[in-house]
C-alpha cells in the first residue's frame, strides 16, 4: 500500500518549521478532519466507559444516585457461588450454540458452495431474510413451537402415549437448541467466503485418487476450512456469550442464568435497582470479552495463513452428487424449514387468534383478525413501528458516513488515523448489554433531559454499531488504489473534493449494503435498548419482549407478522444490491 | 488549573440561575397560566372543570405508567379518556409495580419525567418513600371511602384484586380441582403447577406476604417446606402470562393468578378456572400523581375519569373490578369477590406490601432458590 501523497499534504498542511505555536495553530500536523474525529470520538466511547467503572465502585441511594464508594460487588462476586455457577452456565450454553451453529452453517455452506445441489442459491436469500426477523420473535416462535403446549410436544405425546409433555424447552438444550439455530444463518454467510477462498483443486485431486465425497469432505474440505471455522466458531462463541433475548425469555424461565440475565436481572428485578451489581457484572463481562477477541484475532491471523488464495487462477468447481443431491436438496428445505418456515408460521398462527391454546383443531374455527385491526390502529403500536424505522434510519446515517472518512484516514494514513480506527472498533468490546448499563448511568447522570428519549437511544447505537461500519468500510476502501486519488490531488482538487467526488462514489456500491446492514441490526436489537427506551421511544424489538412479558401472544405474533413483512423488503434490497454489484455479504 | 477552576466556579451561579428560570419557564407555565402546578392539581370549585379543560388543551398530551395488563383494561380506559377529550393524546406504558417505580425514579433524577400519572396495586409506599408523588384533590372523591384514601390525599384506590388458583379446566376437572391451599399439596400436581416469581404485589410473594400474615411465619413455613417439593414453576413474567400458559395447557394450575384474568379469558371460550380459597388476598390498586409533571392540567383530568363512574364503568366492562361504591362488579365476577361468596378476606394494604417485602422474599429464596 502507498502511503497519503504529499500533494494532498501540501494543500492542507504547509511544512512549518517555525515555532511551537506555529504549529499548535496547524494542528502539530495532524488533519483538522482528523482531529474533529477524534474528538466526537471520544465524547461517545469515553463517557460511558468511565461511568461503567464508576457504577461498579459506588452504592446508590434508593433515587438511584451513586453513595459511597465501596469493593463491595466485586468481593460478592467473587464470594457468591452462584456467580461461578452462572459463569459455568455462560460457557456451556456460549460452547454448545456456537458449536451447533457452526454445524448448520457448515454442513449448508458445503452443499451451497461446492455441490450441484438444487435450489442451493435460494439459500442466501433465505439467510438474508432470517436477518430481518428480530431475534426476540425468532426466540418466542421457538417457545411456541417446542413449549410444553407446543405441536412438537403434541405429536411426541401421541406418539409416546405420554400424559406429561415429553420435552421441557426451558433447559439448557432447549437454549442452545433456539440459538445456535438462530446464529446458523450467520455462521453459513461466513463460511460459505471460506469455503470460497479455499482452492478446490486439492479436493479435485483426492477425487481422482478414488476417494469419495465423504472423505474427501472430511479429509480435505474440512481439514482446509478448519482454522476459519474455528476462528468462527470463536466470534460465535462470544457473540452467544453476549447474547441475552434467549438467556431471558428461555432461560429466566427455566431457572438457568447466564451472566447477561444477571446483569439484566440486578437492574430489574431488585428495588431500588442494584445498579452497582449490574456494574461489577458488566465489568467481568468486558474483560472476558476482552480476552475472547484478543484470541479471536490471533485464531483469525492464524487462519489467513492456511488460506489457499493463489495467484493461479482458480475456481472452485461443483461436485456432482449423482442422485445423493436430492438428499442434500432435502436438507436445505430442511433448514429452510427450521430458519423460516416453522417459525413464521407459529407467529402467523398466533396473530390470528383471538386467545392462544397452542395448535389444535378447535382453534381453526376461532380464525380472527382483531389483533392485526389493533396493530395498524394510531397508538403505540403504530408509534413504535415509527420509532423503529427512525432509529434504523438515522443510526445507518450516521455510521456510515463516520466510518468511512475514520477508514478512509486510517487506510491512507493520516497522522493519528491508527487512532480514529482504533476508537471506532473499540465498542466491539462491549457486549450489548454492558453497553446498556454504561449509556444508562451515562444519560441518568446528565444535567440536561435526555434519559428515555429516542436521540439517546440513537446515540448508544451508533456507538454500537460503529465497529461493524469501520469493517465494512476499511474493507471497501482497500480495493482502491491511490492513483485516483493521486490523480485527483493533481488536478487540484483538496482533500474534501477527492474524498466526496472521487473516493464515496467509488465506495458507493459497498457503503449502500453497509447501509442496509446496520440498518437490519440496528432494528433487530433488543439488550441495549431494553434499558434505555421511554415511552415515548418505544421500539418494535423492545414492544415484542415486553408483550411476551405481559401476555399479549395474540398481538405480539400480529405486530410480528407486520414488522417481518416490512423487514423482507429491506432484506431484499440487500439482496439485489448485493447481486447487482457482485458485492460481498459478509 | 487552578485558574482554570476558578473562572468555572464564577461562572456557575450564572449558569445555574438560567438553569433554574429555564426550569421555571418549562413548568410553571407561560403568563397565561399563572397557576403553580400544586395549584392545579388541588384545584377546587366550579370554575374547575373549566380551567382543567383550557389548561389541558394547550398541553395537549398525558402520559401514564400502570400495571393494568393493556389489552384488558389499560387500553380501553386510554381510548375511553381520549374519545371524551379528543384534544389530549394519551401516552400509556405497561409495567409491573417495581418497574414502574424504577422508570419514574430514573427518569426524576435524568431530569428527564415523561410520566404524569402512576397507577398499579404495589406501587404506593415506594413512591411515597421516594418523595415522588403530591397530594391531589378531585370532585369525584367525594363518593370514595374515608379508607380508600390516603389521609394526606397521595393516593386513591382506583380498582380492587384478589388472587386465586386458576386451572386448565380441561385437564383438571371441577370436582377434582383444589378448594384449599392445602390441597396443592396432593403429589398428583406435582411439577403441573407455576407461580410468578418477578413481582412482590402478585404470584409467589404476594402469596407468600397473604399466608405470613394471615397465618404466621411458623404455619407458613412448615406448609411451604412442603409446597417446595411439589416442584412448582417459577415463571418470570406477568401474571398474565402465568395464566395464558395454563390455558396452552404447559401448566395445569397457577398460584396467585390475578382472580379476574381467568374469567376475562373463560368468556371468551378459554378452558380457564380461578378458584379463590381462604384467606383470600385482596390489594388495592392506587392512582398517584406524580410531582415537577409537564401536563397538570391533563393528568387531573385524566385523575377525574379514572375515579369517575364513567371510568370506573370502563373497568368494569374489562372485568376487572372496580373502586367506585357505585359500580358494582359484573354479575361473573361474583365468584372471585369473597364477601360476595363469604370467604374470608385478608386485604394487604399498600404498607402491609412494602413492609414485608424483604422477609417474604428471603423466606421464597430459602424454599424455592
Amino acid at each position: 500500500m502507498t502511503t497519503k501523497p504529499e500533494a494532498i499534504d501540501s494543500l492542507w498542511m504547509p511544512k512549518e518549521t517555525a515555532g511551537f505555536w506555529r504549529r499548535a495553530r496547524s494542528g502539530f500536523g495532524y488533519s483538522p478532519a482528523v482531529i474533529i474525529l477524534a474528538g466526537v470520538l471520544l465524547i461517545l466511547i469515553v463517557p460511558p466507559i468511565i461511568f461503567l467503572f464508576q457504577t461498579s465502585f459506588y452504592t446508590t441511594t434508593f433515587a438511584g444516585e451513586f453513595d459511597k464508594f465501596t469493593f463491595g460487588f466485586y468481593t460478592e462476586l467473587v464470594t457468591n457461588p452462584r456467580f461461578f455457577n452462572n459463569f459455568v452456565n455462560t460457557t456451556v450454553y456460549a460452547v454448545g450454540s456456537a458449536a451447533f451453529a457452526i454445524a448448520l452453517g457448515t454442513a449448508q455452506a458445503w452443499i451451497v458452495e461446492r455441490t450441484n445441489t438444487p435450489f442451493r442459491q435460494y439459500m442466501f436469500l433465505v439467510a438474508i431474510i432470517s436477518l430481518g426477523i428480530p431475534h426476540v420473535l425468532y426466540t418466542i416462535a421457538w417457545l411456541l413451537i417446542m413449549g410444553k403446549a407446543g405441536p412438537v410436544n403434541d405429536i411426541l405425546r401421541a406418539i409416546t402415549g405420554a400424559e406429561e409433555a415429553v420435552l421441557n424447552v426451558y433447559s439448557m438444550w432447549g437454549m442452545i437448541l433456539i440459538e445456535g439455530v438462530g446464529f446458523a444463518p450467520l455462521a453459513f454467510l461466513l463460511l460459505s467466503s471460506v469455503f470460497r477462498s479455499t482452492d478446490a483443486s486439492f479436493e479435485e485431486a483426492s477425487m481422482m485418487s478414488g476417494a469419495g465425497i465423504s472423505q474427501t469432505f472430511r479429509h480435505i474440505t474440512a481439514r482446509l476450512a478448519m482454522p476459519g471455522i474455528m476462528a468462527l466458531m470463536l466470534l460465535i462463541f462470544i457473540r452467544a456469550f453476549e447474547s441475552f433475548e434467549v438467556p431471558a425469555l428461555v432461560g429466566l424461565a427455566g431457572g438457568i442464568n447466564v451472566l447477561t440475565t444477571d446483569i439484566y436481572e440486578s437492574i430489574h428485578m431488585e428495588m431500588p435497582p442494584n445498579y452497582g451489581q449490574s456494574g461489577a457484572f458488566s465489568v467481568v463481562l468486558l474483560l472476558w470479552v476482552v480476552v475472547l477477541l484478543y484470541w479471536y484475532n490471533r485464531l483469525s491471523r492464524h487462519a489467513e495463513r492456511f488460506q489457499t488464495i493463489t495467484g493461479k487462477g482458480y475456481r472452485p468447481r461443483q461436485m456432482d452428487l449423482g442422485k445423493w443431491r436430492y438428499l442434500t436438496a432435502g436438507l436445505l428445505v430442511l433448514l429452510f424449514l427450521l430458519i423460516i418456515g416453522l417459525p413464521v408460521s407459529i407467529v402467523l398462527w398466533a396473530s390470528l387468534q383471538p386467545y392462544y391454546e397452542g395448535v389444535t383443531a378447535g382453534s381453526l374455527g376461532r380464525f380472527t383478525l382483531d389483533n392485526y385491526v389493533e396493530v395498524f390502529k394510531a397508538g403505540s403500536f403504530r408509534d413504535s413501528i415509527l420509532n423503529t424505522l427512525i432509529l434504523g434510519t438515522a443510526t445507518a446515517t450516521a455510521v456510515v458516513p463516520f466510518t468511512a472518512l475514520c477508514a478512509w484516514l486510517a487506510v491512507r494514513r493520516y497522522k493519528g488515523g491508527w487512532f480514529l480506527d482504533q476508537m471506532a472498533t473499540m465498542p466491539l468490546i462491549f457486549p450489548a448489554i454492558v453497553m446498556g448499563v454504561a449509556f444508562l448511568q451515562v444519560f441518568l447522570n446528565m444535567p440536561f433531559a435526555l434519559y428515555g428519549t429516542l436521540l439517546s437511544v440513537v446515540i448508544a447505537s451508533v456507538v454500537r454499531e460503529m465497529p461493524y461500519g469501520m469493517r465494512y468500510s476499511y474493507a471497501g476502501l482497500l480495493q482502491i488504489h491511490t492513483e485516483l486519488e493521486e490523480a485527483s490531488a493533481v488536478s487540484g482538487a483538496g482533500e474534501v473534493g477527492t474524498f466526496l467526488r472521487i473516493v464515496i462514489p467509488l465506495v458507493a456500491p459497498a457503503m449502500i449494503t453497509c447501509w442496509l446492514f446496520l440498518f437490519l441490526i440496528a432494528v433487530r436489537a433488543v439488550s441495549m435498548p431494553i434499558l434505555l427506551v421511554g415511552p415515548n421511544s418505544q421500539i418494535v424489538a423492545v414492544t415484542l419482549f415486553d408483550l411476551w412479558e405481559n401476555g399479549q401472544v395474540t398481538e405480539l405474533a400480529a405486530m410480528g407478522m407486520a414488522w417481518m413483512a416490512l423487514m423482507t423488503v429491506v432484506s431484499c434490497l440487500f439482496y439485489i444490491i448485493v447481486r447487482r454489484y457482485r458485492l460481498s455479504l459478509h | 488549573m487552578s485558574r482554570l477552576g476558578r473562572t468555572i466556579n464564577k461562572n456557575r451561579p450564572t449558569v445555574l440561575t438560567g438553569v433554574l428560570v429555564a426550569t421555571a419557564i418549562a413548568f410553571g407555565g407561560g403568563p397565561a397560566l399563572a397557576l403553580t402546578e400544586a395549584e392545579i392539581v388541588n384545584l377546587k370549585g366550579p370554575e374547575r372543570q373549566k380551567i382543567l379543560v383550557a389548561g389541558a388543551r394547550k398541553e395537549g398530551t398525558v402520559v401514564w405508567y400502570s400495571a393494568m395488563i393493556i389489552d384488558q383494561a389499560l387500553r380501553p380506559v386510554s381510548n375511553a379518556f381520549q374519545k371524551k377529550y379528543p384534544f389530549i393524546k394519551v401516552t400509556y406504558w405497561r409495567g409491573n409495580s417495581r418497574k414502574i417505580l424504577q422508570k419514574v425514579l430514573a427518569e426524576k433524577r435524568a431530569n428527564a419525567l415523561v410520566a404524569d400519572i402512576v397507577e398499579g396495586s404495589g406501587l404506593a409506599k415506594g413512591m411515597l418513600k421516594a418523595n415522588a408523588v403530591q397530594p391531589f384533590s378531585s370532585p369525584e372523591l367525594a363518593a370514595y371511602p374515608k379508607e380508600y384514601i390516603h389521609p394526606k390525599r397521595l393516593w386513591v384506590t382506583s380498582r380492587f384484586r384478589y388472587l386465586s388458583v386458576a386451572y386448565n379446566t380441561k385437564l383438571v376437572s371441577k370436582s377434582e380441582a383444589p378448594k384449599s391451599y392445602e390441597d396443592l399439596l396432593n403429589p398428583k400436581w406435582k411439577g403441573r403447577m407455576a407461580w410468578r416469581t418477578g413481582a412482590s404485589s402478585s404470584g409467589a410473594l404476594l402469596m407468600i406476604t397473604n399466608w405470613r400474615t394471615a397465618w404466621g411465619d411458623k404455619k407458613t413455613e412448615a406448609f411451604l417446606k412442603k409446597l417446595a417439593k411439589q416442584d412448582v414453576t417459577p415463571v418470570q413474567a406477568s401474571n398474565r402470562t402465568v395464566v395464558n400458559r395454563v390455558i396452552e395447557g404447559e401448566y395445569w394450575i397457577a398460584i396467585g393468578a390475578s382472580a379476574h384474568h381467568p374469567i376475562i379469558s373463560a368468556k371468551k371460550g378459554a378452558p380457564v378456572y380461578s378458584q379463590i380459597m381462604p384467606p383470600v388476598p385482596g390489594l388495592n390498586g392506587t392512582i398517584m400523581v406524580l410531582n415537577g409533571i409537564k401536563h397538570p392540567y391533563a393528568a387531573m383530568l385524566l385523575v377525574d375519569f379514572v375515579l369517575s363512574e364513567e371510568g370506573q364503568n370502563v373497568l368494569r366492562q374489562a372485568n376487572y373490578l372496580p373502586a367506585h361504591p357505585k359500580v358494582a362488579p359484573r354479575p361473573e365476577m361474583k365468584i372471585i369477590v369473597p364477601r360476595l361468596v363469604g370467604m374470608e378476606e385478608n386485604f394487604i394494604t399498600p404498607a402491609i406490601l412494602f413492609e414485608n417485602r424483604k422477609q417474604t422474599r428471603a423466606m421464597f429464596n430459602k424454599y424455592f432458590k
